[in-house]
């Protein structure tokens, strides 16, 4: 079954003449993911990889109404109304590469998203990947099929060139995925862990999970709570990076934009404080996750 | 972008939220001052609890003046130099209240707190409401006679593209007259391309930024192919680190300093930057006197090109004099990587490079061992 990306995914990638827009869709159709159809305004009628453009979303959707994800990658300028447009077509899933989002638009996209029941992940996100099925996003490059492979763990990251290394280590362990999924380290996101938690909950291809979290903000805490009210049952292994971050000065930036502590707020001790009441197994290098996967 | 007081509140001024009369001084301090005793002499620093570190001084003799202004610019405050003096004539506080605007990833959206008594209130038994970010804020979680304030805040924060709005305190004078004491405003930089106020580069550090950090921010400007350069710290370490991806370098850094290593900076370079940016980067990177190794580090890339980043890394290290002797660690994994380890082997049999290079197989952060142990002068185990 998988979650978010399975059989029936048919994709929209808004932003499909930029670098990336173009580079993923290739990677998406050799990735046996059905891309429809792209959108870049100013370019309708044109085509990219023999992709159709529209000028709009609602065009492409009047056309391909089969289209039931969208992939946006567009500058992050326009991010904002990419992804208005997106919404007020109700497209159920929104998978966000941009990066640099202003938090303001962020912070509108994802209650619009909310209000009309549309599911964002990301911004700032690499993809989704239910290996052998499909992907969306740049999730795994040219050739994911080195990397992931079919299987019961879940994956949700921060991170995401930790998503992919996360899950090289995995299957170089014997252990496959179901779904791994990027959700992007902005402090504002679509989907959390426990949001993506609740979905692998109900799917039956998934047994456990790997949390890939980070210092800052409230997601790893907010895990945590799921668990501790019954909303995930599932074994569940959880990494926190940023401990380093911490011997900075307060409110210093490092990598990701969410990866930022003010006080005890949001600390590497706070999560995994957090997590361990809750019952999870914290990996203190990414290598034990498998051991831990196996014998907990 | 965290700004200092008085930037903060000159955008107050523009919001017409009102403000104690002030003058701000900096240099010699022999300035003429326009302000009448009693006053307030407040340290521009960026530091917060300034008050606790004696960074804020009252002048209640209009004789004492000079000689407070001098004593102040002799302070460092919480480490930082005191550059800029706010003079502000003294307000008869009636009622304190902390207010602020902010963003949480618990409502996923901006919320409103609030709380009475001032400094300190926002830990204890404020309030926070969240905002509807479509709709705006209509003024509900503030006494009537504060929401005309609150709103003017709501505006500035949404027109300045803030992450934090903070008046802290926020007071009501003996006359029933409002004031913002104090501000502090962190702006989004991300929201930068479209703000038409410019303010200049700042350190959270309380220094000033190194030459080293200068230069490599400069890597990235006027060119958005991947980024290299554009984070980049000195730290007191002799473990030059060049790691890749946001996630991954912070997961590295850590499995450094828990086996023991110094890193002699930070930095990261990610979304597939083309061969001249890590050229660039490797060559500040390794400029640094008394390094004892190079650790060039990332996970499974996605989709960064390892064999350009790796021999950017190649032509920025043979640019380095005297040349490296100390031994450089490589882990890496993702596209080309293979055709990239092939290349390196051959040139650091041919160049003398004291390269170890480990590919997807070695976990990533057990190179970091191989790393302290290398440049440590322990012998490897294995």
């Amino acid at each position: 079954m998988a979650i978010l990306v399975n059989e029936k995914t048919k994709v929209l990638i808004q932003g499909i003449t930029g670098k990336e827009g173009s580079k993923v869709a290739l990677q998406m159709q050799n990735y046996q993911t059905k891309v429809l159809a792209g959108v870049t305004p100013g370019k309708g009628g044109q085509e990219v990889h023999g992709i159709p453009i529209y000028n709009t979303v609602s065009e492409a959707l009047e056309n391909h109404p089969g289209i039931n994800t969208s992939f946006v990658a567009v500058p992050n300028f326009a991010a904002y109304e990419a992804i208005k447009e997106a919404v007020e077509v109700r497209i159920p899933l929104i998978n966000i590469l941009t990066e640099h989002i202003p938090i303001q638009d962020s912070a509108k996209a994802i209650t619009l998203a909310r209000e009309a029941g549309v599911r964002i992940v990301g911004p700032s996100s690499i993809g989704i990947i239910s290996p052998g099925i499909g992907k969306v996003g740049s999730i795994g490059g040219d050739d994911p099929r080195g990397v992931f492979r079919k299987g019961n763990v879940g994956v949700i990251s921060k991170s995401g060139g930790m998503a992919s290394e996360v899950s090289w280590i995995l299957t170089k362990n014997g252990i496959g995925q179901s779904t791994v999924v990027g959700i992007g380290g902005d402090v504002l996101v679509g989907s959390s862990f426990a949001d993506l938690m609740e979905d692998f909950e109900k799917d039956p291809q998934t047994e456990a999970v790997v949390l890939f979290g980070e210092i800052g903000g409230t997601y790893e805490e907010e895990a945590a709570e799921l668990i501790k009210s019954g909303g995930f049952t599932k074994k569940a292994v959880a990494f926190v990076s940023g401990l380093f971050a911490e011997t900075l000065p307060s409110g210093t930036k490092l990598g990701h934009a969410g990866a930022i502590v003010y006080g005890e707020k949001g600390s590497y001790k706070s999560k995994v404080n957090a997590l361990e009441s809750a019952g999870i197994k914290i990996a203190k290098t990414p290598d034990e996750i498998p051991e831990f996967l196996k014998n907990t | 972008m965290l700004l200092y007081e008085f930037e903060g509140k000159e955008l107050f001024k523009k919001s017409g939220i009102n403000i104690p009369e002030s003058q701000l001084i900096s240099g010699s301090g022999n300035q003429l001052i326009s302000i009448k005793a009693p006053l307030i002499l407040k340290a521009q620093v960026l530091s917060g609890k300034r008050a606790d570190s004696g960074g804020i001084v009252k002048v209640t003799e209009i004789k004492d003046l000079r000689f407070k202004i001098k004593e102040l610019f002799e302070k460092t405050v919480n480490g930082e130099r005191v550059e800029k003096i706010l003079i502000e004539e003294m307000v008869e506080v009636d009622k304190e209240y902390y207010l602020s605007f902010s963003y949480s990833t618990e409502t996923r959206g901006p919320v409103m707190t609030f709380g009475e008594g001032g400094t300190g209130a926002e830990g204890k038994g404020a309030k926070t409401i969240s905002v509807d970010p479509i709709k705006g804020f209509n003024g509900e979680g503030l006494p009537s006679e504060l929401v005309e304030e609150g709103k003017k805040l709501w505006q500035l924060f949404i027109k300045y593209d803030c992450e934090l709005a903070e008046i802290n305190p926020l007071v009501i004078d003996k006359n029933g007259k409002i004031w913002a004491l104090d501000s502090k405003i962190i702006l989004d930089d991300d929201a930068d391309f479209r703000r038409e106020e410019k303010f200049p580069e700042r350190n959270l550090f309380g220094r000033a930024s190194t030459e080293r950090e200068i230069e490599a921010r400069k890597i990235d400007e006027g060119d958005h192919k991947g980024t290299a350069g554009s984070v980049y710290w000195d730290l007191g370490g002799d473990i030059a680190v060049i790691a890749a991806g946001g996630g991954g370098s912070i997961v590295n850094m850590d499995a450094l300093i828990a086996y023991g290593g110094k890193p002699a900076n930070y930095t990261e370079h990610s979304g597939n930057p083309p061969r001249e940016k890590l050229k660039k980067l490797t060559k500040i990177v390794l400029s640094k006197p008394g390094l004892k190794g190079c650790w060039f580090v990332g996970g499974t890339a996605n989709f960064t090109d390892i064999y350009e980043t790796l021999m950017g890394f190649v032509e920025g290290l043979r640019e380095i004099s005297p040349k490296p002797t100390y031994p450089i660690v490589i882990r890496r994994g993702g596209p080309n990587d293979k055709k990239a380890f092939g290349e390196l082997k051959v040139i650091g049999k041919k160049e003398g490079f004291d390269f170890h290079i480990y590919g997807r197989e070695t976990p990533m952060t057990s190179t970091a061992k191989i790393m302290v142990d290398l440049a440590y002068g322990k012998q490897l185990s294995s």
